[in-house]
């Protein structure tokens, strides 16, 4: 089955996404990056480099390497003369002042480098999914005009795609956020990239989303935050050691890196260590590069680039004759709207509202087309959110702990079931206590429901095998169902609203248990202490019943002070757990004993409570209280 | 009447039966996504393993590469120092070679965007243009593929 992607054809880096069981994924490539830079190359050998490989050669083959495609892409020549001034390929005038790149001789059109870079994009997604991709969305600026997005779609044609359709950057940005849920509200995309800073105006109604204004800086991003560290770093170090680490190739290099990685340490930590040993050498021997970066000084160097965000935040809002106050979203899009000086920012631009950036700023444009992509091609046909179960559900069981068979956060719907068995010999009736919490002890939990399964044919204990099964249906109604499986009796209640809780009375309920952890944790261990002793002290007992003369007297009186004891102690509920567990274990091997005694005597073993001792329960799970 | 009736209920069944076909589509193919995510998770899960390790693999280069600028300028200190870099760095060394990490050779073959990375290009009387002059940082593979290429100087 052939699978429709969504597209971000960046500037400088590409990513592709795709939806998968109604969620979006980013796709690798085939380099094992997430990010495709946005390169293509033709060598003297006459191969065509597409991504990584193309900028590994770039400083060897400036002519024929070409970047910044989207700079030029459904342009006139006449228009590019400032964005020609910067590359280092040439850009000539073709038919009707089309922009054409001259490459080994040849004139090619920046829709056919597009199409390469969309072609590698494609094949790397096809190979990661392991299917065939051809439907595309792809993605561009608010602001492209008819002849941008035509040629992006040509370009796409060319790559042999089928472009299902061209979306604006910020309305894809929107969409990874569910926004077009909303219903007449005012969105600001800030999308502060690598190189180009976009800031749009949305208004959405009905799932359609209508730009009303847009703005920005074609050439601000993280890379002149970069620079500005590279050439603090040179400064200082010309000072203090007078050479000029810039005119060292290399050396620029290792800066440049270095830079790059401070400023992302920044955004979490107020200051971070640049050391470089071995920078340079100079007739005086080696030298090395060791400075202290605050954040407050990164702050003050990158301070004219944040100042130069607010001109087009306050443009576009003007332009769509609105204030700040009109606000109803604001969403982060690019690497660079992590820094924590520019998020200061945006909240002061938009009256202090919080910002949408739980999705990966980097990737969320390439989500949004992705989730596009499947509304489009068919495969979903509204966004379907999945829902969850807030809180753990289970039952009470043998001591008062709750079991659980569904955990918290699962998909629904969801169906499980497990096996219990009786706490008591003959027990006829089970009582099913269904819980949701997160505590160990049922009684911290609350209650959901209470029913009884009547009708069990009288056995040992731990014989008959009840099912319980909790199923979640896609609403969010919860059938608690108790089974016996022999009488095939059934008995169920149906509880509805398990899964609307106020996110608050969640949190509390989360946070209460993490609290009251090691608390619980010790009366859960408390409780199955007993329950095992308990346990052993029944077999053992039952045992002596079969056993009857044939045990030596004062083993059986042991064994029997012992269970006394054990049962005392089970009664009680005592959290001795270190006694219980003392004497679980000499009960233990003294059943070994009456093992070896029982078999030295060749007695015929009776049916139930069979061979070796202990782990010999059968039943794995645990047991029901008789009420 | 009645045929009024029965003309709602055969729109109503078409329409029913529409929508059936419509949801068993939308069914199969979150099957058949499941079960692509689940085929692929097995693919990843190996390389998962390796991710975290890939990381601090690629730290520990840093601190190689570090030793490499050292080593250059061996001549100017004591013996004794020199003995000790060299054998910190093999050391070193050895930590990433027991990862599965291989250094590889660059310098006189040539130029491939595959292995290197080209930092600058420079006129060379001796070495055909394309050929790897020096390493201003060397590459290394994990396994069989490409964990960082080499840094280059290549010849004009």
């Amino acid at each position: 089955m052939a699978k429709a992607v969504g597209i971000d054809l960046g500037t400088t880096n590409s990513v592709v996404a795709v939806m998968e069981g109604g969620k979006p994924t980013v796709v690798v490539n085939n380099e094992g990056s997430r990010i495709t830079p946005s390169v293509v190359a033709y060598t003297k050998t006459g191969e065509r480099l597409v991504g990584q490989l193309a900028k590994r050669q770039a400083v060897l083959n400036p002519e024929n390497t070409i970047y910044s495609a989207k700079r030029f892409i459904g342009r006139r020549y006449a228009e590019v003369q400032s964005e020609i001034k910067n590359v280092p390929y040439k850009v000539l005038a073709g038919p009707n002042d089309a922009v054409r790149f001259e490459v080994q001789g040849k004139l090619i059109a920046p829709e056919e480098v597009s199409a390469q870079i969309l072609r590698k994009l494609v094949d790397d997604a096809a190979k990661y999914l392991g299917e065939k991709v051809t439907d595309v969305v792809i993605t561009t600026p608010a602001y492209f005009n008819d002849a941008q997005r035509q040629a992006t779609k040509d370009a796409g044609k060319i790559a042999g795609l089928n472009v299902l359709r061209i979306i604006n950057e910020p309305t894809a940005a929107a969409l990874a956020y569910g926004l077009d849920k909303k219903a007449n509200e005012t969105i600001l995309v800030f999308d502060l990239g690598g190189g180009t800073f976009d800031v749009s105006i949305l208004e959405v109604g009905d799932g359609v989303f209508e730009v009303k204004a847009t703005s920005g800086d074609t050439h601000l991003g993280g890379d002149d935050f970069d620079k500005r560290i590279v050439d603090w770093l040179a400064e200082q170090f010309l000072r203090d050691q007078g050479i000029d680490l810039r005119k060292d190739r290399q050396a620029l290099q290792r800066l440049t890196e270095a830079a790059e990685k401070a400023k992302i340490e920044l955004s979490s930590v107020v200051e971070t260590n640049l050391s470089l040993p071995f920078i340079t050498a100079d007739a005086s021997g080696p030298k090395h590069l060791e400075y202290k970066l605050t954040r407050a000084k990164f702050d003050q160097l990158t301070a004219d680039l944040v100042e130069r965000c607010v001109g087009p935040v306050k443009q576009a809002l003007s332009d769509a004759k609105l204030t700040e106050r009109d606000i109803d979203e604001v969403v982060l899009v690019g690497g660079a709207t992590r820094t924590p000086s520019v998020q200061a920012l945006v909240r002061r631009l938009t009256g202090g509202k919080e910002p949408n950036q739980s999705v990966n700023p980097d990737e969320v444009v390439a989500i949004g087309a992705a989730i596009q992509a499947g509304v489009l091609a068919g495969e979903v046909k509204d966004v379907v959110l999945l829902d969850v179960t807030p809180l753990s559900l289970g039952v009470e069981t043998l001591g008062g702990v709750m079991t659980r068979l569904i955990e918290r956060n699962t998909t629904i719907p969801v169906r499980k079931t497990e096996v219990f068995s009786t706490a008591e010999d003959n027990q006829t009736a089970v009582d099913i206590h269904a819980l949701q919490g997160e505590r160990e002890l049922a009684r911290d939990n609350r209650t959901l429901g209470h029913f009884r399964l009547e009708g069990i044919r009288p056995a040992s204990r731990g014989l008959p095998q009840v099912e319980v099964t909790f199923d979640i249906d896609a609403n969010g109604i919860l059938t608690v169902t108790a089974r016996d499986k022999e009488t095939a009796r059934e008995q169920k209640i149906t509880i509805s609203g398990s899964t609307q809780l106020a996110k608050e009375e969640i949190d509390r309920m989360v946070v209460d248990a993490q609290q009251h952890a090691d608390e619980d944790r010790r009366r859960r261990e408390e409780v199955e202490a007993r329950n095992n002793a308990d346990s052993i002290a029944y077999q053992v007992e039952r045992r002596l019943e079969e056993l009857g003369d044939r045990m030596p007297v004062n083993e059986k009186a042991r064994a029997e002070q012992l269970i006394s004891e054990i049962r005392q102690l089970v009664k009680q509920e005592s959290s001795e757990i270190d006694r219980v567990r003392r004497l679980s274990s000499d009960l233990q091997q003294l059943s070994y004993g009456l093992a070896s005694t029982a078999a030295s005597q060749a007695a015929a073993g009776g049916t139930g409570g069979s061979s070796a001792a202990g782990g010999d329960d059968v039943i794995d799970a645990e047991f029901r209280q008789n009420k | 009447m009645e045929d009024d009736s029965i003309e709602k209920l055969k729109a109503e069944n078409a329409r029913l039966k529409e929508e059936l076909r419509r949801e068993h589509e939308s069914f199969l193919r979150s099957l058949a996504d499941f079960d692509n995510y689940r085929k692929r998770i097995e693919r990843e899960r190996a390389i998962t393993a390796l991710e975290g390790k890939r990381e601090m693999v690629l730290s520990l280069l840093n601190v190689l590469d570090d030793f490499e600028h050292a080593l250059k300028h061996i001549d100017d200190s004591p013996a004794s120092v020199a003995a000790g870099l060299h054998a910190i760095q093999r050391r070193m060394m050895r930590l990433v070679e027991e990862q599965g990490v291989t250094p590889f050779e660059s310098v006189g073959h040539p130029f491939d965007p595959a292995l290197h990375e080209a930092v600058v290009s420079e006129e060379s009387d001796e070495e055909e243009p394309g050929t790897v002059l020096d390493e201003l940082s060397r590459g290394y593979l994990w396994g069989d593929s490409l964990l960082r290429p080499a840094r280059v100087r290549v010849a004009r």
